[in-house]
This record gives C-alpha cells, sequence and structure tokens, in this order.
C-alpha cells in the first residue's frame, strides 16, 4: 500500500499538453486554473510596476510637473488596487494555494473544479473592468482605501470610482468562491492518512487564509454595497448631512482591510515554511507552534482593525483596546520568525535561489513588523500615520515579507509547475537587484516619514529637505525595475531553454515532488498512503531520515519507493471540461458594464446570460461532485460530505455578511433625521410572517425525513408546502414594503428607511433564491428524479433554507422587538 | 535588564541625535523628531522607548539569523547529515514570553499616554480655536471673532484646544512639530490638544487623502510669545485697512473689489460677506497665499487671481481674466489689507 507511484506515461503525459486555446478557455483542472492565474497576475505585476515607477519619477524633484495632480492619484490608486488585489492575492492564492492544494494534501484536483474556474474568469473580469476607465471615465482615483465620503458621487462625479466599486464587488465575490473552494478541499479531500497534523504548513495557511477571507470579505462587500447605493440610487449611507457618517465606510473597509493584511501574509509565511525546510534539509521547527500562530494572528486581525483609525478620534478607551490587541499579534509572528531561524540553524544548506529570497525575507519582514510595533502604540502612530515612514512599514511587511515570499514559491515551484528550470545565476542577479533596489526605495522613507512627509502628495515644496531622500528611492525603484526585468526575461529564458526538471530537483519534502514535472492531470495515480509529517521524505528515507541522509551526502541520490505492482489507471476518472465558468463570468461582467455605463439593456442581457449559464452549469453533468474522488476511499477526509463542507463555509460568510448590514442599522437607526421611524414598523404583521417562516423550516425537516425513508408522496407534499409558507413570507413583505412606502417612507426616505430596505430587502432576496431552489427540487420530486439516493440535495437546500430563517429571527429580534422596547 | 535598557536608549538616542544633526544641516521643517509641544515631546519621549526595544529585538533576531546561516549550518554536501530535531520546549517558551514581556513595557506608556493626551474636556484657561478644513484651504476661528485662513497663530504655555470640523469631506490636521495628527470628519467634532513651549514658524498639512489638490493643503502655525501673540490679535481685531488716499492704485483695487466677483465668495469685513472661500479682512498680514502655496508677494498674488487651477488643481475658485491695470489695482488693494 505504500506505493508511491513514479510518474506513469499514460493518457495524457502532463497537465500542460493537449485541448488547444479551448482547452484552456474550458479548463477546469486546478493546475491550468493556477497557471491562468499565474500568467494574469504577471501582466498585472508589470502594470503595477510601471505605475509605480511613474509615481518615483513625479517625486523626483519639488514642484514636479511629469505628472498632472489627477493622473499622480490614478496611479497610486491603481498601484495599490493592482498590486493587492489582482497580483498579491492571485498569485499567492489563485497559482500558489490553486497548484499546491491538491498536491500538498494528495488529492486529484479542489473539491469544486467548476467554481475553481468560475473564481479565475470572474477575477479576470475583475481586473479588466477595473482598468475600463482607460476608455472612459478616467482610473479609478480615490485611494485603494477609498474612503467616503470623498467617493460620494458628488465629490467623484465621474465613472472612475464605479469601475472601482464593480470590479472590487466582483473580485471579492471571486475571492470568497475560491476560500469556499480551498476551505472544502482541504477539510475533505486529504489523502489516507493525511491528518491535520500532517498536512504541509502551507496547507496550515491556506486553511485559515480561506476562513479569513470567509469571515472578512463581507464587511467589505456591504461597505461597498452602501457605496453603490449611494453612487446609483441616491442613498445616504456615507453622508454626514443625513446623519450618517463617513467613518462608517471606514469601519467596514478595515474590518476587512486588516486580515486581508494577513490574508496576503500568511500564504507567504506558508512558502518561506516549506522553502526553508527543503533548503536546509531539516523539518520545520516547532511545527505545531507554527501552525498554532498562524491560526493565533488569524484570530487577532479580527480586532485590531481599530488601529487603522486612531487618527479618527474614536477616544482614548477604544484607542487603548486596539493598541493592545496590535501589540499582541507581535507574538505569535515572533514565534514564526524565531521558528524559522530555528529550523535554519544546523541545517544543511543548498544556496539556491529560491533559499535566498526565503532568508532575505525573514530579515525584510522582521523590520516591517517591528515598524508595525511603533503603529500599535496609538500615540506614536498620531505622528507616523498617513505618512511616508507607514509606506516604508507595508512595503517591508508586503514586498519584504510577501513578495520576497512570493519570488522564493517562485524559484521552488517553478520546475514543478513548468517543468523546466530557472537560471540560477539570472536568478542570483534578480535576487540581489531585489534585496538593493527593494531596500534603497523603501528604508529612507522611514526618514522621509519622521521628517513629516505625507503620503499620496503629488508635489511637496522644495524648502522642507525631502528632496535629496526622494531621489535615492527613484533610483531604488529603478534598481528594483531592472530587478524585475530580470526575473521576466528568467521566466522567458526558463520556458525557452531551461533545462528539464526532475520529479524532485531539490529533494523536497512533501507530496508534490513524489509526481512528475509537470504533474499528469490527475497528479497521483494511486492516492498516497500519508505516514508522518513531510510524507514524501518518509517514503523516501524512512522515518527517521537520518540513515537515507547519509547515503545522500555521500553522494547517492535517493531512490524513489518503486510502485510495488503496475497502476491500474481505468479507475482514474476526472471531470470533464465545461465553458459555463467563463460564460456566467462573461454574464457577470456584462451586468456591471450595463450598470456603469447606463445602458441598461446590457445588465438585461448580462443576467439572463448569467442566469441561464447557471442553469446550465446545473444540468451539465450530473457527477461532478463526486468525480474527483478515487472510489476506492472514503468520499471525504474530514467525514461530511463534500458539498455539505462547501454549503457550511458559504453559510459562515453570510453571517458576516447580514451581521454587517445589521449593525448598520442599529448604528444609523439612532442616526436617523426625521420621521419615519421605528414606530411605523408592524409588530403583529410581522409576527404572523415570522410564525409563518418558522414553520417553513418545520415542513423542510419533515420533508427531508420524507426523502430519506424514501417516502415519494410525503416529500412533495412536504416540499411544497415548504415552498408556499415561503411565497406567504415574501408576500407579506411585498405587502409590508407597498404598504410603508404608500405611508411615505421611500427608499432615500432618511437613513432608517434605507438601512431597513437594505437589511431586509437582502435578507428578502435570500429567501426568493431559496425559495427557486426550492421549487426546482420539487419539479425534480414530481419527476421522481429525487429519492432516498439523492437525499443529500434536499438536505443541502435545507441547510440554507434553515439560515435564512435563524437570521430572519435575529432581525425580527433586533430589528423590530427591541425597537419597541426602546421605543415606548 | 535595566542596565541594557538604558544602554539601549543611549544607542538610539545616539542615533537620533546623528539623525537630528543631518536634519539641522538640511533643514527639515517638517520633522517630527524635534518636537515644540508638550504632545509633541510625549509622542517623541514613547516613540524613543518603542525604538529602543524594536532595536533590542531586532539585534537578537540579526545575531541569531546570523548564527543560523554563517556559523552553525553547513553547506549541501559538506559535512554529516544535519539533525532532523524539530522542537526544543524552551526555546519555544521563551520566544513566546520574552516578546510578550517587552510588549507589556511597551504597552504601560502607551496607554499611559493615550489618556494623558487625550483630555475630554479643555484644559482650564485654554485658547479654543475652531478649524474648519475645507477643499483645500484651512480656516481658524478665533474665539473673539476673528477668523484666518491658513495661518494660524498661537501663544505660547498657554493650553490650546483646536475644534475640528470639515465642510466637505474627511481631512487630517497635522502640525509635526506640535504632535501628531487628528482627521477632521464631516458630522463629527474632534479635539487637538497642546500647548505649544517655543516660538516658531512651523509648516503642517493636511495627511489625509482629500482629492485632486490634497497635495497642496498646507499651512502654517505660528507660534508667538503671549506678548506677540496678543499684539498680533489685536491687530485681527481691528476693522480691515483701508487703503491711504495717496495709494492710488489701491483706492482703485478697493473700488473694483467692492463690485467684483470676489465678494461672492470671500469676507473682507464691512465690504463683502462671502463665506465659501477664506476671509480676506487681514489678507495683507499673511505670509502666504493658496494654502501656504505661493508666497503672499504681488506676482503670485496676480498669477493666483489669473489662473488658480494652474496653481491648485481643481480649486474651485474660478480664474478671473482681468486687463493688466485692473489686476494691478486689485492686487495692490488685497496687499493693503494688513
Amino acid at each position: 500500500m505504500a506505493a508511491q507511484p513514479k510518474p506513469l506515461p499514460i493518457f495524457q503525459p502532463n497537465y500542460l499538453e493537449g485541448g488547444g486555446l479551448l482547452g484552456w478557455l474550458t479548463t477546469i483542472d486546478h493546475k491550468r486554473i493556477a497557471v491562468l492565474y499565474m500568467a494574469t497576475a504577471l501582466v498585472f505585476m508589470a502594470i503595477g510596476g510601471i505605475e509605480a515607477m511613474l509615481i518615483r519619477v513625479q517625486l523626483w524633484e519639488p514642484n514636479n510637473t511629469f505628472l498632472s495632480a489627477g493622473t499622480y492619484n490614478e496611479l497610486f490608486t491603481m498601484h495599490g488596487t493592482t498590486m493587492i488585489f489582482l497580483v498579491v492575492m492571485p498569485l499567492l492564492i489563485g497559482f500558489f494555494g490553486n497548484f499546491m492544494i491538491p498536491l500538498h494534501i494528495g488529492a486529484r484536483d479542489v473539491a469544486f473544479p467548476r467554481l475553481n474556474a468560475l473564481s479565475f474568469w470572474m477575477a479576470l473580469v475583475a481586473g479588466i473592468t477595473l482598468h475600463l476607465g482607460w476608455i472612459r471615465g478616467g482610473l479609478p482615483d480615490a485611494g485603494w482605501f477609498g474612503y467616503a465620503n470623498l467617493t460620494e458621487r458628488y465629490f467623484s462625479p465621474t465613472l472612475a470610482l464605479d469601475w472601482w466599486v464593480v470590479g472590487l464587488l466582483i473580485s471579492g465575490t471571486s475571492t470568497i468562491l475560491s476560500a469556499v473552494n480551498f476551505l472544502t478541499t482541504i477539510i475533505t479531500m486529504r489523502a489516507p492518512g493525511m491528518s491535520y497534523m500532517r498536512i504541509p504548513m502551507f496547507m496550515w495557511a491556506m486553511m485559515i487564509t480561506s476562513i479569513l477571507i470567509l469571515l472578512a470579505f463581507p464587511p467589505l462587500t456591504v461597505g461597498l454595497i452602501f457605496l453603490l447605493l449611494d453612487r446609483f440610487f441616491g442613498t445616504h449611507f456615507y453622508v454626514a448631512t443625513a446623519g450618517a457618517t463617513p467613518i462608517l465606510w471606514q469601519h467596514l473597509f478595515w474590518l476587512f482591510g486588516h486580515p486581508e493584511v494577513y490574508v496576503m501574509a500568511l500564504p507567504g509565511f506558508g512558502i518561506i515554511s516549506e522553502v526553508l525546510p527543503a533548503f536546509s534539509r531539516k523539518p520545520l521547527f516547532g511545527y505545531p507552534m507554527m501552525a498554532y500562530s498562524i491560526v493565533l494572528i488569524a484570530f487577532l486581525s479580527y480586532g485590531v482593525w481599530g488601529h487603522h483609525m486612531f487618527a479618527t478620534g474614536m477616544g482614548p478607551v477604544a484607542d487603548s483596546a486596539f493598541a493592545i490587541t496590535s501589540m499582541l499579534i507581535a507574538i505569535p509572528t515572533g514565534i514564526k520568525v524565531f521558528s524559522w531561524i530555528a529550523t535554519v540553524w544546523g541545517g544543511s544548506l543548498r544556496m539556491t535561489t529560491a533559499f535566498y529570497f526565503a532568508l532575505a525575507m525573514v530579515l525584510e519582514f522582521t523590520i516591517g513588523g517591528l515598524s508595525g510595533v511603533m503603529h500599535a502604540s496609538a500615540p506614536v502612530d498620531l505622528q507616523q500615520t498617513d505618512s511616508y515612514f507607514v509606506v516604508a512599514h507595508f512595503h517591508y511587511v508586503l514586498f519584504g515579507g510577501v513578495m520576497f515570499a512570493i519570488l522564493a514559491g517562485f524559484y521552488y515551484w517553478w520546475p514543478k509547475v513548468t517543468g523546466r528550470l530557472f537560471s540560477e545565476s539570472i536568478g542570483k542577479w534578480h535576487f540581489w537587484l531585489t534585496v538593493i533596489g527593494f531596500n534603497v526605495t523603501f528604508f529612507p522613507m522611514h526618514f522621509l516619514g519622521m521628517w513629516g512627509m505625507p503620503r499620496r502628495i503629488y508635489t511637496y515644496a522644495p524648502d522642507l529637505g525631502w528632496t535629496g531622500l526622494n531621489q535615492l528611492e527613484t533610483v531604488g525603484a529603478f534598481v528594483l525595475g531592472v530587478a524585475f526585468l530580470l526575473f521576466y526575461i528568467n521566466i522567458y529564458w526558463s520556458l525557452r531553454y531551461g533545462e528539464k526538471a526532475p520529479a524532485d530537483p531539490w529533494d523536497g519534502r512533501s507530496l508534490e515532488w513524489s509526481v512528475a514535472s509537470p504533474p499528469p492531470v490527475y497528479n497521483f495515480a494511486l492516492l498516497p498512503n500519508v505516514r508522518g509529517r513531510d510524507a514524501w521524505w518518509i517514503l523516501k528515507y524512512g522515518r527517521a531520515g537520518s540513515r537515507g541522509v547519509a547515503a545522500y551526502v555521500a553522494g547517492q541520490p535517493p531512490k524513489p519507493p518503486e510502485p510495488e505492482a503496475p497502476v491500474d489507471l481505468s479507475h482514474v476518472h476526472m471531470p470533464p471540461p465545461s465553458i459555463f465558468p467563463l460564460v456566467v463570468s462573461l454574464g457577470v461582467g456584462l451586468m456591471g458594464l450595463g450598470l456603469i455605463v447606463g445602458w441598461y439593456r446590457i445588465i438585461l442581457i448580462g443576467g439572463i446570460v448569467t442566469i441561464m449559464s447557471i442553469i446550465g452549469m446545473g444540468f451539465e453533468y450530473k457527477d461532478y461532485g463526486q468525480a474527483v474522488h478515487d472510489p476506492e476511499h472514503a468520499p471525504s477526509s474530514g467525514g461530511i460530505d463534500v458539498r455539505k463542507v462547501g454549503v457550511w463555509c458559504f453559510l459562515g460568510s453570510e453571517c458576516v455578511f447580514f451581521a454587517s448590514l445589521i449593525s448598520t442599522f442599529i448604528v444609523y437607526k439612532s442616526r436617523s433625521i426625521g420621521a419615519p421611524g421605528a414606530e411605523i414598523l408592524e409588530i403583529p404583521l410581522t409576527s404572523f410572517s415570522t410564525f409563518i417562516l418558522l414553520m417553513s423550516s418545520l415542513l423542510m425537516v419533515l420533508a427531508l425525513a420524507a426523502t430519506q425513508r424514501g417516502d415519494k408522496v410525503w416529500e412533495r407534499i412536504w416540499l411544497a408546502g415548504t415552498v408556499f409558507f415561503g411565497l406567504i413570507f415574501l408576500s407579506g413583505q411585498a405587502y409590508e414594503f407597498t404598504h410603508f412606502y404608500h405611508e411615505g417612507m421611500g427608499y432615500t426616505t432618511n437613513l432608517f428607511s434605507q438601512s431597513f430596505y437594505t437589511l431586509v430587502g437582502f435578507h428578502g432576496a435570500h429567501v426568493a433564491i431559496g425559495v427557486l431552489w426550492l421549487s426546482v427540487l420539487l419539479v425534480a420530486a414530481i419527476t421522481g428524479r429525487l429519492g432516498k439516493s439523492r437525499a443529500l440535495s434536499i438536505e443541502l437546500a435545507g441547510l440554507y433554507w434553515h439560515f435564512v430563517d435563524v437570521v430572519w429571527i435575529v432581525i425580527f429580534t433586533l430589528v423590530y422587538l427591541m425597537q419597541t422596547v426602546h421605543g415606548a | 535588564m535595566r542596565a541594557s535598557r538604558f544602554s539601549l536608549l543611549a544607542l538610539v538616542s545616539a542615533l537620533a541625535s546623528i539623525v537630528a544633526g543631518c536634519e539641522q544641516s538640511a533643514q527639515l521643517p517638517m520633522t517630527t523628531l524635534a518636537p515644540k509641544s508638550d504632545l509633541g515631546e510625549a509622542i517623541h519621549h514613547l516613540f524613543l522607548e518603542v525604538t529602543a526595544w524594536d532595536a533590542l529585538i531586532f539585534v537578537i533576531v540579526i545575531v541569531a539569523f546570523t548564527l543560523a546561516v554563517f556559523v552553525f549550518s553547513t553547506r549541501a554536501g559538506e559535512a554529516a547529515p544535519p539533525s532532523q530535531a524539530s522542537s526544543d520546549l524552551t526555546l519555544e517558551v521563551a520566544w513566546t514570553v520574552g516578546p510578550a514581556l517587552v510588549l507589556l513595557m511597551i504597552s504601560i506608556p502607551t496607554v499611559r499616554t493615550i489618556f494623558r493626551s487625550q483630555p475630554e474636556v479643555a484644559p482650564k484657561g485654554s485658547l479654543e480655536i475652531k478649524v474648519v478644513a475645507h477643499q483645500w484651504w484651512w480656516e481658524f476661528d478665533y474665539p473673539d471673532g476673528h477668523k484666518t485662513a491658513n495661518e494660524m497663530h498661537i501663544p505660547t504655555g498657554q493650553p490650546i484646544r483646536l475644534r475640528l470640523e470639515s465642510a466637505d469631506i474627511i481631512h487630517s490636521f497635522w502640525v509635526p512639530a506640535l504632535g501628531g495628527k487628528r482627521d477632521v470628519v464631516p458630522g463629527q467634532i474632534n479635539h487637538l490638544t497642546f500647548i505649544a513651549n517655543t516660538p516658531g514658524d512651523y509648516p503642517g498639512q493636511c495627511a489625509e487623502f482629500c482629492g485632486l489638490s490634497h497635495a497642496n493643503m498646507r499651512f502654517r502655525v505660528f507660534v508667538q510669545t503671549p506678548d506677540d501673540f496678543a499684539m498680533w490679535q489685536k491687530e485681527q481685531l481691528a476693522g480691515p485697512a483701508t487703503p491711504l488716499p495717496n495709494d492710488q492704485l489701491a483706492v482703485q483695487g478697493a473700488q473694483y473689489f467692492a463690485t467684483s466677483p470676489c465678494t461672492a465668495c470671500h469676507t473682507v469685513e464691512g465690504v463683502s460677506k462671502g463665506y465659501i472661500g477664506p476671509n480676506l479682512t487681514h489678507f495683507g498680514s499673511r505670509t502666504t497665499l493658496a494654502a501656504g502655496v505661493l508666497k503672499n508677494d504681488p506676482a503670485d498674488v496676480a498669477a493666483w487671481i489669473t489662473d488658480p487651477q494652474k496653481i491648485k488643481p481643481g480649486a474651485y475658485m474660478p480664474a478671473l481674466v482681468l486687463p493688466g491695470p485692473k489686476l494691478n489695482a486689485l492686487v495692490a488693494y488685497l496687499e493693503s489689507l494688513k
């Protein structure tokens, strides 16, 4: 059973070959999708880098007129937005995550391959949308953080920010879908024996990152939806004169934004935790502590968003609380840095470019971490925030930490991805120029910040003493530019002339090195049987490892274990390609485009395309869910069905979505100006519809029970009942809304009305989707397509339905009931 | 522990004084490292303390890293196989507890400074000035009724309580020499409290991105001795200077100004009541123009009136195309408003 097959020549030699252009457009192979992510991110990285260099040219001298104020603002906005949403996240999550998750845990693909393709195409549509301002309206120019109320239509009248809002909404959705997918994959598709304490540290990072995304992106989505409503439909979510506060945006944005820092940092930490052991020929030091520190960082990252807002006047109590939680994050981060050093200590080091980048990351990131401790001290931060000191800090974290980790990952995994080796000599040049260029560009920014230079200024006066360091930084930026040019040259060189890579060029430790470079479509002919951490290392050298290593040091490369018998590949069953993910994304893109330019027919066409292709996806191929599973193993390593875990992950994210809407309602109802207010709400009517909705949950339970015992008659009756009760609830809501409207409560009347309609409306939309979902199941039940074997379909719909009901109970309590208590 | 802490503090202050030395030779009027108020000093002190702890940790990391990479490791193929050890409880506890203690040492003065620097009510005897941020200029309203723009005068030794309000979007008030930033948020009133201790002329700038001309939203704070301040205030409280009869140009300018479109937005006490743009009653007494971007001299004033957008992109002041003599008269009048 310990058979670890060497690569087998079968129907497709490797994942890169065959299929032509259509093959790439319709691919649902996680490795191809990863390569697509990488290719687009490399294009956007070039754009973002050029933007940065233009910024540096403008700051070369005081009162420079190389760029106009408007262009400069567009450039720094797009540099930030591009690097975060279109470069770093796609590379870490879309490329490394996608490629490595199945290979690291010993699976054939991710849990939901078509969803994975959908994530990529939506990310691409988002990236293009963000750049459409070139054609009309101008590029977004309010900063990547887009602080309200500068972003209101009154202050930013062009289409620029519309592209930004819609682009980020699409990008966020794509990221959430990826997170659902990856979290489900790691929970349910680990190979036999691959327990949580045996998965590579990069998998811990990806698992926790996925959780971070699920819980952190909804506040951004809600913030963007409010902005969209303000800009297009005349609400006043961020308008102070209506009683609202623009600070709401900052809370929502940083509630997303700080976890987002760790969404970028944790996968970077994960990569370093793979690269350092591999080239030190030692196991990762302190594996359990490393895993727990990732969890702890993620947990703490939800409690620190206020440290971006020390200057907004939150008051001394909030300032102190956020200062202390922010400092606490330094503890698990310190554990990581010291454990990395301990990993290298006593190792037998192989000084490759990948290892260079990983080692440099440890030091550069430490500098960024330490200046972060300064910002955590709120009074100190008041001098440093929004100055170049902060620019230095986060570039040491995001470039010195994350980008160095990405480059380490590139040099480490490139042979596996492409089957070719990089040129080590170009690589070393790339490394040293990057280190020099990076430090020359960003270290002086600490001093410029301390000398009072604010961020985001396109020009400065000559008598402030800032000129010299700015010129030094610009020189550094161009050195960095040359370094990255070398990187692109190395990519070209490698693809064109690079030496063919063996399966295991670095004498690696984890399972990806056990398969061919590039891997076959199905990854593993036989799913590996994992007997410990560093699964591949143990297979090569045995558990203790040292004897095998001794042989290696003596000059005998390890002999990969031979398969015990020829592997039968007939059971390997990979799902067929699908065009629908691409079509759905196009539909979504059309809807966004139509909304922004005001061609409502295009919205309609986009909507029809989206809905039709989602339905098409549903009927395309019924076994997608099971296809990538190996029938000889249990369907799920977590013991729960893959789709169920997926729905749970999604619902977790939805909780935060509704929590954000509900909190906004509670804050804004007390700030609302003029009538109508809570007194308009009618408790008796709503109590009745609440009762109906609760009863529908009961019917849902009965329907599932009927299905599970194979009772086709009652299955149909209870399902029909659930749908009927759902419809009654919706009618009640429709009646309530029309009634309010006639009483004079329009959508944009005041803060109360707009936050009420938005919250209750989004819930109503969820109920409507549930009713649709259940109706489809009802049709399936009537036509006899359901039944005992497919009870899971009903269970999944039921999960969603119960969740929507629970949300309603919370809304009913907080919006309707508590209102009357206080309003008396 | 204490001794090492002090030696580190000494090391850091040595480094800081080198930096400060560079600073004096290079003239850094906006530096945060030479605080001129009690708030600035409290922050600076805390900054040095945190920096000292950071330096300690950084030295430890550097030493450990250097030993790990260059001393206690071999190169591939050189020697015996590496140890496969992967944990050490004592070490792991040490590098968890150690940083935690350091953070405790940082957090205590941090919280103390937070509470000391944000008094809920104005200290006794404080001068309360209302600061209104506009896209892209600053308005300063003094309690006895006079207003100025882009140049704030305050006395040394008296607590200053700034009441920060915004006329449009979020800005941030920052005078590095006088202490940290405080955001200016529409619909919310923020305060900044400090005592300036050294007379001087300190530049400030908006620190929160506020649109097209964010970089051009500068201002100056003149810290004066109480006597000088009292004198300045007396001048400000007086009405605007009327041009001397022998200053023909200024007299013409005054006549023109009274009927010009300028009056729609600008106030000159007794002459006009516009409120969209800066109050010009004592325009001639200011050293700068256009939120600290230009010097207040006739050539710059003329250039500003003729094409404000060229100097400050997006500025709401419309360009005023005037024939030369009229422009000169207007400038002469404005400059006469001492």
